[in-house]
């Protein structure tokens, strides 16, 4: 494996020592062959992150053909029975590496499709820092990831039309890698983020959208720490303003109520009864015109607050993970049992619901035969 | 986090059990989010702390008037090891024996330092058991100052309770004359049986042992063992309660920060396997997974206390590594 990799001696060196102490300590005494097999990768691995060489479990997943369940299982028994302190690799340290896997140089592809790696690194490294400000790359695999940036990369260094139809399952076939289908999600991701970024280019005329945001992908790199501030700023900016319309509404909604409520005190009938009766929310008859605006602005900032609780946590800020932004729907809970001591008495009947009669059981037991002879 | 006689030093940082989690400038030492009442809130700085050493109060502002009162504190600590700041509330409670109160009763601690003898600590203010002389020290802005209670308490989500029905029970026979239950000794060697309410799922096993799982707090666990045990009952088994106990509480929090750096400085933060941080707390014994969008699962305790002990004391440390792009 090591030789595979190319790494230096004292990598293959280290791996073997672990290898070694792995080997016999109890925790992988009596294992599977496929299972030692892993447990070298996992050593393989430990040593380069150790000893600063950038890889990804990913790479040898590839080399060792495994289950990542069982490689992620390996992997952290051996951690904790060898008591090492692996570093986290940086998704940017990996990327150099990554990208030498990609078939795309001019020895490769028609002048058209190649692209020089040193480039193409470069563009891919700065797609992921923003990824990484945007919160696209916590907490998810790398490699769909880099995928995702290299593919932009690729199309941003030279948007032609060919460049700009090609889909990332056609690239991946020219660029010979096998392609992650979590990298779909992350370039729709990335280009959101560019989205929100293009928005502020002074000199782009035209409205930047997914469509046509990559050929503005070398601008927004090249000034994304200015743009950021303005996209920032445009951000706080929009949302004082739907605070303040928010407030006003709210403004405009007493103002309404107390004129409703003055012709609820000139007009006492069954129709204002029933205007008064959303008003009140079990308060006694409106008298006084004040009590109303009260409970109507109650009764309408109510909802507002809900809607700034939840604008606050997902879109309050410009950039927020994924995972919050658009947040799965709970499913709705059964009421909570209330009041419960654990010593109630249990119904014989709610018991019996849970019992087959002989009857059932009879025809249960047949058609289980029948199952079984057939 | 170890109980703590005292302060630990930078170098016992290991001691913390803080391996996967680098708490390279900010530790919780302790949490009294018990003790309600609060008198005097006081900041009190050190000017130097001899990071190989139990920390020692060397100075404290003389104007807090603790120079000359041996104090004892329940608190809530925050120690920045290169601000050397630590902010203090004081339960009246436990001024000298002076004031009341203090009839030289040792207090509650949660977390804090063990009530000594000869404890060198790094507590402002001595009880009158510490015999560690205080003197002034000039203060400084707390970077991350002493929380009070977060004020987010964790929701149960699954209690996994045991019980032993105390008889041997023919598996077959269950799930051939139970409506709820399921068996499949090829794939798993117990029944497997539903109730509606509580909404539970429980694994029966041939010797009588029954594993609950699925209730949200512990006495519908207890409730819901109770019915299982009723219908193997009825089902003809001479079936007992026997030896209840619960195993496991899970609970979930959302503290509401984005954590970045949290999991730049996590060992046991592997993307490619989990999208989650592990963090592994010592005391209480829990596990914590804390994800990017702020929300945090707890598990492992055997009582409730444990897990919101648990989140208040990691509250304060995500919340110093909170971040906003």
């Amino acid at each position: 494996m090591c030789r595979i990799l190319m790494v230096h001696r004292e990598i293959e060196q280290l791996s073997q020592t672990y290898y070694n102490k792995a080997y016999q300590h109890e925790s992988f005494l009596k294992v599977s062959l496929q299972k030692k097999e892993v447990l070298a990768g996992c050593c393989v691995l430990v040593s380069c992150r150790l000893l600063n060489w950038p890889i990804t479990m990913a790479t040898i997943l590839c080399l060792i053909n495994a289950d990542p369940t069982l490689v992620g299982e390996v992997y952290q028994e051996m951690i904790s029975a060898l008591k090492i302190e692996a570093p986290i690799v940086l998704i940017t340290d990996v990327i150099e590496t990554h990208i030498q896997e990609y078939k795309i140089s001019s020895l490769h592809l028609p002048e058209e499709f190649a692209e020089n790696s040193k480039d193409l690194t470069r563009c891919a490294v700065a797609l992921v820092e923003l990824a990484a400000d945007s919160w696209i790359v916590t907490g998810r695999k790398p490699v769909p990831i880099i995928m995702a940036a290299v593919y932009l990369a690729w199309q941003s260094l030279r948007p032609t039309k060919q460049r700009l139809k090609t889909s990332l399952e056609k690239f991946c076939q020219i660029a010979k890698v096998n392609k992650y289908r979590p990298a779909v999600k992350r370039i729709a991701e990335i280009k959101e983020a560019l989205c929100k970024l293009g928005k502020e280019i002074p000199w782009v005329r035209e409205a930047v959208t997914p469509d046509n945001v990559v050929q503005h992908v070398e601008d927004i790199l090249q000034h994304r720490y200015a743009l950021l501030r303005r996209a920032m700023r445009t951000h706080q900016d929009a949302l004082q303003e739907g605070r303040k319309a928010g407030f006003d509404n709210s403004l405009t909604e007493e103002t309404d109520s107390v004129q409703s409520s003055e012709l609820v005190e000139q007009t006492p009938n069954s129709s204002s009864v029933k205007q008064c009766e959303p008003n009140e929310e079990g308060a006694p008859q409106p008298r006084d015109g004040d009590n109303n605006p009260c409970t109507v602005s109650e009764l309408h900032s109510g909802p507002h607050e809900r809607n700034d609780v939840e604008l606050n946590w997902g879109k309050r800020v410009l950039f927020a993970p994924p995972c919050v932004i658009r947040a799965k729907r709970r499913r709705v809970e059964q009421p909570e049992l209330q009041d419960v001591t654990g010593d109630e008495e249990i119904s014989d009947s709610e018991i019996d619901s849970y019992i087959r009669t002989p009857q059932e059981a009879r025809d249960f037991a047949l058609t289980q035969k029948m199952f079984e002879k057939s | 986090m170890v109980q703590l006689c005292g302060s630990t030093t930078q170098c016992d940082h290991p001691s913390l059990h803080a391996h996967s989690f680098a708490l390279g400038s900010i530790e919780v030492v302790g949490a009294a989010g018990q003790l309600l009442v609060v008198d005097v809130r006081t900041d009190v700085h050190l000017a130097g702390v001899n990071l190989h050493d139990q920390c020692r109060v060397q100075n404290v502002d003389s104007s807090l008037g603790l120079a000359s009162s041996p104090l004892l504190f329940n608190f809530n600590i925050v120690k920045i090891y290169h601000q050397f700041v630590i902010q203090v509330k004081k339960n009246n409670f436990l001024f000298s024996p002076g004031l009341p109160g203090t009839s030289g009763q040792a207090p509650q601690l949660f977390h804090s330092q063990t009530v000594t003898g000869s404890t060198t600590t790094a507590l402002p203010g001595n009880t009158p058991l510490y015999n560690t002389p205080v003197t002034p020290m000039t203060p400084i802005t707390p970077a991350t100052p002493a929380s009070e209670s977060s004020g987010i308490v964790p929701q149960l989500q699954n209690i996994v309770s045991t019980v032993n029905l105390g008889c041997k029970l023919d598996l077959k026979t269950i799930a051939l004359r139970a409506r709820n239950a399921e068996y499949n000794p090829k794939r798993f060697a117990a029944v497997i049986m539903r109730i509606r309410e509580p909404r539970t799922t429980a694994l029966i096993f041939s010797s009588g042992k029954m594993v609950c799982t699925g209730a949200k707090s512990e006495e519908q666990s207890r409730l819901a063992a109770r019915k299982y045990a009723r219908v193997v009952q009825k089902l003809g088994f001479p079936a007992k309660f026997l030896d209840f106990k619960i195993q496991n509480m899970v609970g979930s929090s959302d503290s509401r920060n984005f954590f970045h750096q949290v999991f730049s400085l996590g060992s046991h933060y592997e993307p490619e396997l989990f999208p989650g941080l592990i963090y592994r707390m010592i005391k209480p014994r829990i596990v914590l997974l804390i994800f990017v969008s702020g929300k945090v699962v707890l598990t492992g305790a055997k009582v409730r206390a444990e897990i919101y002990e648990a989140f208040e004391n990691i509250y304060p440390i995500l919340k110093g590594f909170r971040k906003t792009t």
